[in-house]
């Protein structure tokens, strides 16, 4: 049983149509790549005219940009690096599969709220708190991980009853209430505490004491604020990294008598050394950038100054505000557009460190994976 | 003998270490949680009718308004608390602080009543009369008269004057066309409350701004964000696929090619501010004022493309989400297994057919989840709209009757854009914060939406390829 | 015709030319690098026409790349580099006017591990139909049904033709993939250890398949599986490291081969 041959055939055309349609995805891709690849090019080429300027000028108008990116970039990860780091470890680590699988999503999403919202509350909500319950926010700070700790040691005194019903593995999320309690508890005690020790307010005593200003919006706000939306991308990495490590590495080191602290701090931290370290690369190259937050919470001054309480004008923040009103062509345009330039290497070049250094790991554990 | 030994430093580790890492969790969670409840209660709050106060101070004055937070007393000891009192063509002002030490009595009387007025703002106070084609209404018939009246469209409402007396006794006259909406919440029930709640909700989505963004609604900006985020879409979607496939399926595998992927890769970490320095350069004083002179020196030096548009925004965001959808759609590509490939090749598919029949049909789901991250990302995007074509009020939306119909060159307004300039360059903050933080809930909404649907699609169409394989 | 070509196998010399007439593929000392490495070294051998042919070896010694090498599939990666010829019924398929899509037509070829396309079986199997001609409905049911009929898998899925491929089974699936080949009616069918993925049940069925085949087409089978060769092969060559050791009728191969070498892989001493 054969069946008749069908004579009609198609070759030509279809051959025809095949080499024109792979010179148009062809044309097409490499269209695309270079126009993406012309940010450089075009910012290099604005920057050029710079050359015939004075150079001390630029440096001097450009120095406490320079300084308010550091400083407002340096802030966040502060506050954002030992929480992004911790919650990873823990994630990796310790949390149980069923509440990461819902812990993960959810601090996924909180890389999504828009930076204009993070920078809105942290200005307009924040700010004005923090100013009037400056010592409450830095007793807060301090008394934060204390009563982490303390819970901890609570809970291995506890009778082995209670620990069954308050798992480890499920700490991250009945340490919750524990927290909140904590908190309103630090409220009620920091101001009887302000009072007593430091007789009155602290800020008036930052003033008279040591001279140092006091901005509503400052690089505090700006830390706290910015650190809230560059967790989420440092954890995520973070955590991949860790959980990345294999597990025969961790069982291994505890099959040697290591406690699972020892084996984290020994074995997986190493192991997942790199990872982590383009984790915190590509959460530096965000909190450099993001311009919102800063623009909306740092009070745009441009100074030279160390001091937590104060503002700071970053360089995203001074090509937003400033850039649309420069003449194209002049000499702040010109500026600015230096600014972008050194924003772009700058992240560009801190995001291909990371990229290589993790794919580098990932090459090892697919060779350790093989043998 | 091992060299990891049982000290009293290792217990204490082991007792504070995990703890500490599981508190960090927690801290997250709580500052996520905090600033969603903040927003859902006091974006959605806003909309309820909140019970209206009249107080009596020791002086013997009457004030009647809305109060909203309390606050200790900058120098003294003890408290006051800041009402809304709108009334500003009365007082001058729409809000007070009262110390709590001054207050004698308060109570919330029934027949106070809350005004929505175009000029001047709200009103609080009591309706003492509406004189319609020279009859005198009082009391109860007033009221009905008035909310009647005001269920009417603009046009077909009545000439009237409204006879209002403030809580101090001050009496004003004013006509009923300055007036678009009437409640007494003290006198509502929990269904009436809920009622005006939702239709309040409505229009603050469907609704323009009114009186410099402190009142009204936001739906220019709905509707800018909407049309800027589909038009990049239009133009991001077939350009990463596109780069996508080459990469993937046409390009020589070698170094150069690994080099251009981690560049695409990188560039989605970039600045968005800085993708706005080049919409600005580029697109805006490059391709438009070319543009400009050419096809629109009669209007010179006034700029038509040559200054921020919807289509400049559009194209810098495009720009700025292509990574993102190159590499989702890459990942895609990658993810079809090659035999599917040789599969249509032995066949004797040429590399179109293949491509067109069996992987591209395989990768939409990756393609559809990059779109959709793109419009997430774009959607909250502002910095580099800053740059090339958001306004604050735009005079004309930029889809009208008049030919051509979508104005690709009119500035727009953006809902991120529009929070930042509410609540940092607006003339009465106070009044337009309840307004703000709505609009930041509606903001984070849209995006989490987003996202969240990205999210599910992946999941889904994994789960559905990984039972079938 | 095919008598007298079997009767030569009985005599001691191997019988490794055929005349043009009985010759479906002839492969002519044939050289493949892979990234500068070399894969295929000389090789040269003929496989006769309507006759099951394996090629059996230790893996890595060149089998399945030799056989992706008759379907030009190293097309697709641009490290690999051939000298020497392959003839298709006499044509050199590595020559410039060759058309490599007719040719995979001709030339068709089912993988290690089943891949249907992800949608209905009929459209599977109507793939490569469309690709080559526009046919009425009628036919194309026709040609479909013959395919399926031919692969044994008609009887199974007459009546769910619109569902799912990838709801079949492992050795469903593979004779899907038989089916959708033979539905464009190649000359040659490769076979790249076709049921190594499969259950002995399964596996059973594709021999059985392999061996009623032959009556339309030739077919080369590339396996591991030293008994399969033995089961369903006719002729059988044994290559090591990308060159040709021994080659010849599959009895002769198995009950006496020629040389040590082919003795040790056969019986299992040397992997």
């Amino acid at each position: 049983m054969t069946p008749p041959r069908a004579a009609v055939s198609r070759q030509p055309l279809r051959q025809l149509k095949n080499r024109i349609a792979t010179g148009l995805i062809t044309a097409g891709g490499i269209g695309v790549l270079l126009a993406i690849l012309a940010i450089g090019v075009f910012l290099i080429w604005e920057t050029l005219p710079l050359l015939a300027w004075d150079q001390t000028f630029a440096f001097s108008k450009l120095s406490p940009l320079a300084w308010g990116t550091l400083k407002a970039a340096l802030a966040a990860m502060l506050f954002a690096l030992p929480i992004a780091l911790g919650a990873a470890m823990y994630s990796a680590l310790f949390m149980s599969a069923r509440l990461r699988s819902r812990v993960k999503p959810a601090l996924e999403m909180m890389e999504a709220i828009p930076g204009v919202v993070v920078g809105f509350i942290a200005g307009l909500v924040l700010a004005p708190w923090v100013e009037r319950h400056l010592a409450s926010t830095l007793a807060l700070l301090i008394w934060l991980p204390i009563s982490a700790g303390l819970a901890g040691v609570l809970w291995h005194m506890a009778a082995s009853r209670w620990r069954k019903w308050l798992p480890l593995s499920w700490a991250g999320l009945w340490l919750l209430p524990w927290l909140v309690c904590m908190v309103l508890l630090a409220l009620w005690f920091a101001p009887l505490l302000e009072q007593f020790l430091l007789g009155g307010d602290l800020r008036r005593l930052l003033e008279q004491h040591w001279g140092m200003d006091y901005a509503t919006r400052n690089a505090l706000i700006v830390g706290i604020a910015m650190g809230f939306a560059v967790i989420p991308s440092i954890y995520a990495l973070a955590e991949d990294a860790l959980a990345d490590v294999p597990t025969s590495l961790m069982e291994g080191a505890q099959a040697l008598g290591a406690s699972r602290w020892q084996a984290l701090w020994k074995v997986a931290l190493p192991a997942a050394g790199p990872g982590i370290f383009s984790a915190v690369m590509i959460g530096a190259g965000r909190a450099v950038g993001e311009t919102m937050i800063v623009l909306m919470a740092s009070g745009n001054m441009a100074l030279l100054s160390v001091s937590p309480f104060e503002g700071m004008r970053s360089m995203a923040a001074a090509i937003a505000i400033e850039l649309p009103e420069a003449s194209p062509g002049g000499l702040t345009y010109h500026h600015l557009i230096l600014a972008a330039l050194v924003l772009f290497i700058f992240t560009f070049l801190v995001n291909t460190l990371a990229e290589v250094v993790r794919s580098r790991m990932r090459r090892r554990y697919h060779k350790a994976g093989r043998h | 003998m091992s060299r990891f030994s049982d000290t009293p430093r290792r217990r204490l580790m082991d007792a504070l270490w995990p703890w500490l890492c599981a508190a960090s969790v927690a801290l997250s969670l709580l500052m996520l949680a905090a600033l969603l409840a903040l927003l859902v209660v006091r974006g959605l709050g806003h909309f309820w009718p909140a019970t209206l106060e009249e107080i009596t101070l020791r002086s013997g004055d009457s004030v009647a308004g809305q109060p909203t937070r309390e606050a200790p007393l900058p120098q003294a000891d003890g408290f006051e608390r800041l009402y809304f009192t709108a009334n500003r063509d009365i007082d001058g002002a729409s809000w007070r602080w009262v110390n709590l030490d001054d207050i004698a009595s308060r109570s919330t009387p029934s027949d106070l009543i809350r005004l929505e007025r175009n000029p001047w703002g709200d009103f609080i106070g009591r309706l003492a009369g509406v004189e319609t084609g020279g009859q005198l209404l009082r009391e109860d018939q007033a009221w009905r008269y008035l909310t009647q009246a005001l269920a009417l469209p603009q046009a077909e409402r009545p000439d009237a004057e409204l006879l209002l007396v403030t809580s101090d006794g001050q009496t004003l006259r004013q006509p009923l066309s300055n007036f678009s909406q009437a409640l007494a919440p003290n006198a509502m029930s929990w269904w009436q409350k809920i009622h005006t709640w939702s239709r309040n909700v409505w229009q603050f989505l469907s609704q323009g701004p009114r009186a410099a963004n402190t009142g009204g609604g936001v739906w220019p900006a709905i509707f800018g964000t909407v049309l800027m985020v589909i038009l990049m879409s239009v133009i991001v979607t077939p350009f990463g696929v596109l780069a996508a496939i080459y990469l993937n399926e046409i390009a020589h595998q070698n170094r150069l090619t690994r080099l251009v992927r981690i560049g695409v890769r990188n560039l989605a970490g970039v600045p968005s501010i800085v993708y706005g320095v080049f919409g600005l350069g580029v697109f805006v004083y490059g391709i438009g004022g070319t543009l400009d002179s050419w096809f629109f020196s009669d209007t010179l030096p006034s700029p038509t493309f040559g200054t921020g548009g919807l289509l400049w925004a559009s194209l810098t965001l495009a720009l700025l989400t292509l990574p993102v959808v190159i590499v989702a759609t890459e990942e895609g590509l990658a993810r079809i297994p090659d035999a599917q490939r040789e599969g249509a090749v032995a066949l004797g598919a040429t590399r179109l057919e293949m491509l067109v029949r069996i992987v591209l049909p395989m990768a939409i789901p990756a393609m559809l989840t990059g779109v959709i991250l793109a419009v997430a990302r774009a959607a909250g995007e502002v910095a580099p709209l800053m740059l090339v074509g958001v306004a604050k009020l735009a005079p004309q939306m930029p889809v009208d009757g008049e030919f051509p119909y979508l104005h690709l060159e009119r500035k727009f307004m953006h809902l991120g854009y529009h929070l930042f300039d509410t609540a940092f360059h607006g003339e009465d903050v106070q009044a337009a914060i309840p307004l703000v933080y709505a609009t930041a809930l509606l903001l984070v909404l849209i995006v989490l939406v987003l996202n969240l649907t990205a999210i599910f699609l992946r999941h889904y169409f994994r789960r559905q390829r990984g039972s079938e394989c | 015709m095919l008598a007298s070509l079997d009767s030569a196998t009985a005599s001691q010399a191997p019988v490794t030319h055929f005349s043009s007439e009985h010759c479906a593929l002839s492969i002519d000392q044939f050289n493949l690098t892979y990234a500068g490495k070399s894969a295929l070294r000389d090789l040269t051998l003929s496989v006769p026409r309507h006759r099951v042919t394996a090629f059996i070896g230790p893996s890595g010694c060149g089998k399945s790349t030799l056989l992706r090498a008759i379907n030009r599939l190293h097309d697709l990666n641009e490290s690999v580099a051939h000298s020497g010829h392959i003839q298709l019924e006499g044509q050199d398929i590595y020559a410039p006017q060759m058309n490599v899509t007719e040719l995979r037509r001709r030339v068709g070829m089912v993988f290690q591990t089943p891949n249907p396309f992800p949608m209905s079986i009929y459209e599977n199997v109507a793939f490569g139909l469309r690709l080559q001609h526009r046919l009425p409905k009628r036919q194309r049911d026709d040609i479909i049904e013959w395919a399926l009929t031919s692969a044994a898998l008609w009887d199974e899925v007459k009546d769910r033709l619109h569902r799912s491929a990838w709801q079949l089974s492992g050795g469903q699936q593979q004779r899907l993939v038989i089916a959708r080949t033979l539905a464009v009616q190649p000359d040659v069918l490769l076979l790249d250890e076709p049921a190594s993925a499969l259950d002995p049940i399964s596996t059973l069925k594709i021999e059985e398949l392999i061996r009623n085949l032959k009556s339309q087409l030739t077919l080369v089978l590339v396996t591991h599986n030293m008994q399969q060769a033995a089961r369903v092969s006719d002729y059988t060559a044994f290559l090591h490291n990308g060159e040709l050791v021994e080659y010849g009728p599959t009895d002769q191969v198995f009950t006496n081969p020629r040389l040590q070498r082919t003795e040790n892989y056969i019986t299992g001493r040397m992997t």
